[in-house]
């Protein structure tokens, strides 16, 4: 550092210089080589499409892009990725307010779809004037989120999430349970309440080392999917504080975390993900895509030791859609594409390779959905149990503070009566406040 | 952008040298004698004309490139918050604005979001501040003796400093687990139960806390060495002969001999702490900008995000952002005027 | 050109001030590296502790990495290496095109580490040792400028952004970052101290133009301040991700951190593959760090010695 060489010293400035340079430079090139995110035209006269989702949202892993483009030589799809949903929404959400840096496709999450009808309806093509798009294809439920409510609709479903409970067959046979998932069922059918019970019948018991669920805020999740109405009622109005649902909803799974039935983990959060390695949950809500996570973090411990019964009422929790932003490059390919992949068909294949239950409602009869089994949890029925939880799901009308509502009677609300044993009242009042504070404007 | 940006070294010496007459007179440098040659007077006056233009616009040229990118990156940005502000604006429409006046900044007042926020970032500060410091001046203190593998021990420490905030929680959110991490497992070796780091609201400061002072107390203690080997050893050899101990020589010599650098490492670092963001947002694992069910680790820059990023209220998110940049001021004032005191009685 | 040896020489008186700060308040290695009193046991072990502490979590991260989620899982937490690592560490790779967000990390960290160097030290000199009008003023902004929390200047940062078609660029993440204020602010304290102004005014008296006093006086002066500047400013270009997450997609031209977003499998993480991708994005500092540490620990203790 105190050498008093000059010329190496300026060879190397000139040199760092000139790499600066070549750097820029370099990186303009590969700018002009990706030809930005709008896609464009490449070399070969191809067209690209680029498909912005969260998560691995299966497309690309189920090889439908593949297949499209064998079957469309002139494009290319290249797929975005951002792994966290968090992440995913803002980004979305500044790219289409200043349009620009958006894909040609870009997936939308059931918790906000409402958000982005409402506020960025004017920005995204009207998928369903698209040619060949069937309105009685899909649930009908799943149509109207994806909606405005000028009768727009911007966002073409893909997959749903009906829920069924999986749950453990060991622990319910130390706990004196039946085993066989019609049986369980039977237990809890119609009535969350009776899950609750035979939850307090399963502790009496003192199965070791496992508890009846992970957290409360999983069955309040599952209870509120399953009411007709949520946090908002049919005319749009915010009704989540004086909704008798949502208040059952939250007293049932506070009364579940009283009775000492939860793990107190909070869902998503690796200390959720360890428990289920060690096997700590005798039951779970799951959705379609939970399978793949209970599969993937119980591992090998675990086969053949879950199984899957229906609900005690078939309700909804989570799921996608696919929207063309009118920024696009490529408005009339990327339209094309994303209604060939929200295509009964394609819906079917989704299911097949990744598990993602479709929301094409139109394939429900066909074998390979009705009669598909789940290998990892005892040849369950997936298919059928699954079908029959979302041919039961009540239209709910959805609203713009679904997300920020949910994630605030979750993970404040609940997760303060859960793990830090505030009481109901104060949970909902702490819940409420911030959730108040939150839609303020 | 990360809210370490102001965090990095120390600056040199602050004040003394005086200001060198950098306008000096014109004809000073051009040779003198040789013929009296009207073209060589005239090339001598051109010269002299562009000398004197350049001695009196080069400090323009040199500040130019930094002011052009701040007005376009940074004060663009700043005057357009400062004015979303006074708005009620969403960021699904940053462009549509309703004026408010000052009732984003009248609300917080009575927001007690903002007032926890302004709290835990007040006791994280403290808590990952003072014992990062202390650690720090206390390492730096041990690197200065003889040491075999001095190198090995200094470059060691530094090594949390090239980890991202990102790397970084991600370990720690599993060594902090409630149920299987490794930290409460050795807690359990020595009998102490385990401790919920996440739900905690001490303890989660605690655990916030502790990712700030692993990247940065080693990054400091360099700072501190380097001032300690400045330090005069006649200093320390006159205190000997007075008969101090080695402790009292390290309180009554290094500790006042550190004095400017200590006061600049804590202005550095409280700036890092109001601004700290990228620590408290991903310890929460997934799940958003809560800062915890009870909001027990939200600081105020996290509150910021939540506010703009998940609640998409983008005026509001600015009232909190000028909050936080007048709470700095304020703080850089009253630095200012420590410093002052400090170097008059120095 | 006559004055070609007498730069030579200003060069030469350069760097010694730049040594200045060092030499100065301390007189030198003799007086002020003084005080090197000899290590005691104890010292040793407080020092390995505090080592150990600082290294763990890393050597953690690459423990984690080399393991499945289902270890991860276990009580006692694994303390050594699985067979897992190189597994990981591909999927990782692949998964997050690494090889190409690397390329462009550096890109984008080299830019951003050259360009603040370059015009901080350029301001920090005209601050530090020029006169010109609303001086005090104008530092006064820079220093107000270090206070602003950035996190909000995000989104009017990208509506500009947009509005210059420069969304998924890389320039998009280098041109915002390029200047900074506290590069300024650091290179003006340094200079103040290590660059005589006698050096400044003899080169002017000896009509040497900006350009040349800042070529031969103030980067040879400046050179110990100006190579920790760069240093810390790549670290943490290199680590950032707030804004370039906004700015840029995996697809057109990632940075690390960037890239990294898009690991684990959609609603199932792979924790261990995570530890890999952090560990891969990670790793190039932390080479650099081991190969080049002395240097970069010499330059941090050279350009941060204060008075």
């Amino acid at each position: 550092m105190r050498t008093r060489i000059r010329s190496p010293r300026r060879v190397a400035v000139l040199a760092t210089v000139a790499a600066l340079g070549a750097g820029l430079l370099a990186g303009c090139a590969d700018d002009g080589d990706s030809s930005g995110p709008s896609g464009g035209t490449d070399a070969g006269g191809k067209t690209k499409i680029t498909v912005g989702v969260f998560g691995a949202f299966g497309l690309k892993e189920a090889g439908l892009y593949d297949e499209y483009m064998k079957l469309h030589k002139n494009i290319v799809i290249e797929q975005t990725s951002i792994e966290r949903s968090e992440n995913y929404r803002p980004q979305l959400l500044t790219h289409l307010a200043s349009g620009s840096g958006l894909a040609d496709i870009q997936a939308i999450e059931v918790n906000y779809v409402a958000e982005i009808t409402e506020t960025q309806g004017d920005k995204l093509v009207d998928l369903g004037k698209a040619e060949g798009v069937k309105k009685d294809n899909f649930l009908p439920w799943k149509w109207a989120q994806g909606t405005t409510k000028a009768g727009k609709t911007v966002g073409l479903g893909t997959d749903v999430g009906p829920t069924g409970i999986c749950y453990r067959k060991d622990y319910f046979e130390q706990a004196g349970l039946p085993t066989d998932r019609e049986a369980v069922g039977k237990l809890w059918a119609g009535d969350w309440q009776k899950y609750l019970e035979v939850g307090k019948q399963f502790k009496s018991k003192n199965v070791k080392g496992a508890t009846f669920v992970d957290a409360a805020s999983g069955v309040m999740n599952a209870m509120l999917g399953s009411s007709a109405e949520r946090f908002y009622d049919k005319d749009g109005k915010l009704v989540y504080k004086t909704n008798p649902a949502v208040r059952d909803a939250w007293d049932t799974a506070a009364a579940f975390s009283e009775a000492g039935l939860t793990s107190k983990v909070q869902q998503f959060t690796p200390p959720w993900d360890q428990a289920f390695a060690n096997g700590r949950f005798a039951t779970v809500t799951c959705p379609p895509w939970m399978l793949g996570y209970i599969q993937d973090k119980a591992g090998d411990a675990g086969k053949d030791k879950w199984d899957v019964a229906p609900a005690p009422k078939p309700g909804n929790w989570g799921g996608s859609f696919l929207s063309v932003p009118e920024a696009g490059k490529n408005k009339e390919e990327a339209t094309k594409l994303a209604v060939w992949l929200t295509a009964p068909e394609q819906q079917a294949k989704l299911f097949e390779k990744r598990g993602s239950f479709p929301s094409a409602q139109a394939v429900y009869s066909l074998p390979q959905v009705s009669g598909a089994k789940h290998p990892y949890f005892a040849n369950a029925p997936i298919g059928q149990i699954f079908t029959d939880a979302a041919k039961g799901v009540p239209v709910q009308p959805v609203g713009p503070g679904d997300l920020v509502i949910s994630q605030n009677i979750s993970d404040v609300g609940m997760l303060q009566v859960d793990q830090k044993g505030v009481s109901s009242e104060d949970g909902w009042k702490a819940a409420t406040k911030a959730i108040d504070n939150a839609l303020d404007k | 952008m990360t809210s370490s940006d102001a965090r990095i070294a120390a600056p040199a010496r602050k004040g003394g040298a005086a200001l060198p007459r950098a306008g000096g007179p014109a004809g000073g440098g051009a040779a003198p004698g040789g013929a009296p040659d009207p073209r060589e007077d005239r090339r001598r006056a051109r010269r002299s004309r562009w000398y004197r233009r350049d001695v009196r616009w080069s400090p323009y040229a040199f500040i130019a490139p930094f002011f052009v990118f701040f007005l376009a990156f940074g004060l663009f940005p700043l005057l357009y918050t400062g004015w979303a502000s006074l708005h009620r604006v969403e960021l699904t429409a940053p462009t549509d604005m309703e004026w408010v006046g000052l009732k984003n900044f009248a609300r917080l007042m009575g927001d007690d979001f903002f007032w926890n926020a302004l709290k835990n970032t007040l006791t994280i500060g403290l808590l990952s501040t003072v014992p990062q410091l202390l650690i720090a001046l206390g390492v730096a203190h041990l690197l200065n003796y003889k040491l075999r593998g001095s190198m090995f021990f200094r470059v060691a420490v530094l090594t949390p400093y090239a980890t991202s905030v990102a790397a970084a929680a991600l370990v720690f959110v599993l060594l902090f687990g409630r149920d299987y991490g490794m930290i409460n497992w050795a807690l359990g070796l020595v009998g102490i139960d385990p401790v919920d780091w996440q739900n905690g609201t001490l303890s989660s400061q605690i655990a916030v806390s502790t990712i700030v002072i692993w990247r940065w107390t080693g990054y400091n203690a360099l700072i501190y060495l380097a001032a300690m080997q400045a330090i005069p050893a006649d200093l320390y050899e006159s205190a000997a002969l007075d008969g101090a101990s080695r402790w009292q020589q390290f309180v009554h010599v290094t500790i006042p001999s550190l004095r400017p650098t200590i006061l600049f490492t804590v202005v550095v670092s409280t700036i890092g702490a109001t601004q700290l963001f990228g620590e408290p947002l991903l310890f929460n694992g997934n799940a958003g900008a809560t800062g915890g069910g009870d909001h027990q680790f939200q600081t105020l820059g996290l509150y910021l995000y939540e506010q703009g990023w998940v609640n998409l209220h983008l005026g509001r998110a600015s009232a909190i952002a000028w909050t936080m940049f007048l709470i700095l001021l304020i703080i850089g004032a009253v630095n200012w005027l420590v410093g002052r005191r400090l170097r008059k009685n120095a | 050109m006559a004055t070609t040896s007498h730069s030579a020489a200003l060069a030469e008186t350069g760097t010694t001030g730049a040594q200045g700060p060092v030499g100065k308040s301390g007189g030198g290695k003799k007086k002020g590296a003084g005080r090197q009193l000899h290590a005691g046991r104890f010292t040793y072990a407080v020092l390995i502790v505090f080592t150990i502490g600082s290294l763990f979590p890393l050597v953690w991260t690459a423990i984690a990495a080399s393991r499945n989620n289902t270890r991860l899982a276990q009580t006692p937490p694994p303390f050594w290496f699985g067979g897992n690592l190189f597994k990981n560490l591909e999927i990782a790779w692949t998964d997050a095109n690494m090889g190409s967000a690397l390329l462009n990390t550096t890109i984008v960290a080299g830019s951003i580490a050259l360009g603040t160097v370059l015009f901080s030290t350029l301001a920090g000199f005209a601050f530090a040792k020029l006169r010109f009008r609303f001086k005090n003023l104008l530092l006064l902004l820079v220093i107000g400028t270090m206070m602003v929390p950035p996190q909000l200047s995000v989104v009017p940062l990208y509506m500009l952004v947009a509005e210059l078609e420069w969304t998924d660029q890389l320039q998009a993440v280098i041109l915002p970052t390029l200047v900074s204020a506290f590069g300024v602010f650091f290179m003006r304290q340094y200079l103040i101290g290590a660059l005589p102004s006698e050096l400044v005014e003899a080169a002017r008296v000896d009509g040497a133009s900006s350009l040349r006093v800042v070529w031969h006086v103030v980067f040879p002066a400046a050179r110990p301040a100006m190579a920790v500047l760069g240093m810390l400013t790549f670290v943490m270009a290199w680590n950032d991700f707030f804004w370039p997450i906004i700015a840029l997609t995996q697809n057109g031209s990632p940075t690390v951190q960037v890239a990294l977003t898009g690991l684990g499998r959609g609603y199932i993480p792979d924790q261990s593959v995570i530890m890999a991708g952090a560990l891969l994005g990670t790793l190039p500092l932390l080479i650099a760090f081991v190969l080049f540490g002395k240097h970069i620990v010499g330059g941090i203790m050279q350009g941060a010695v204060k008075g």
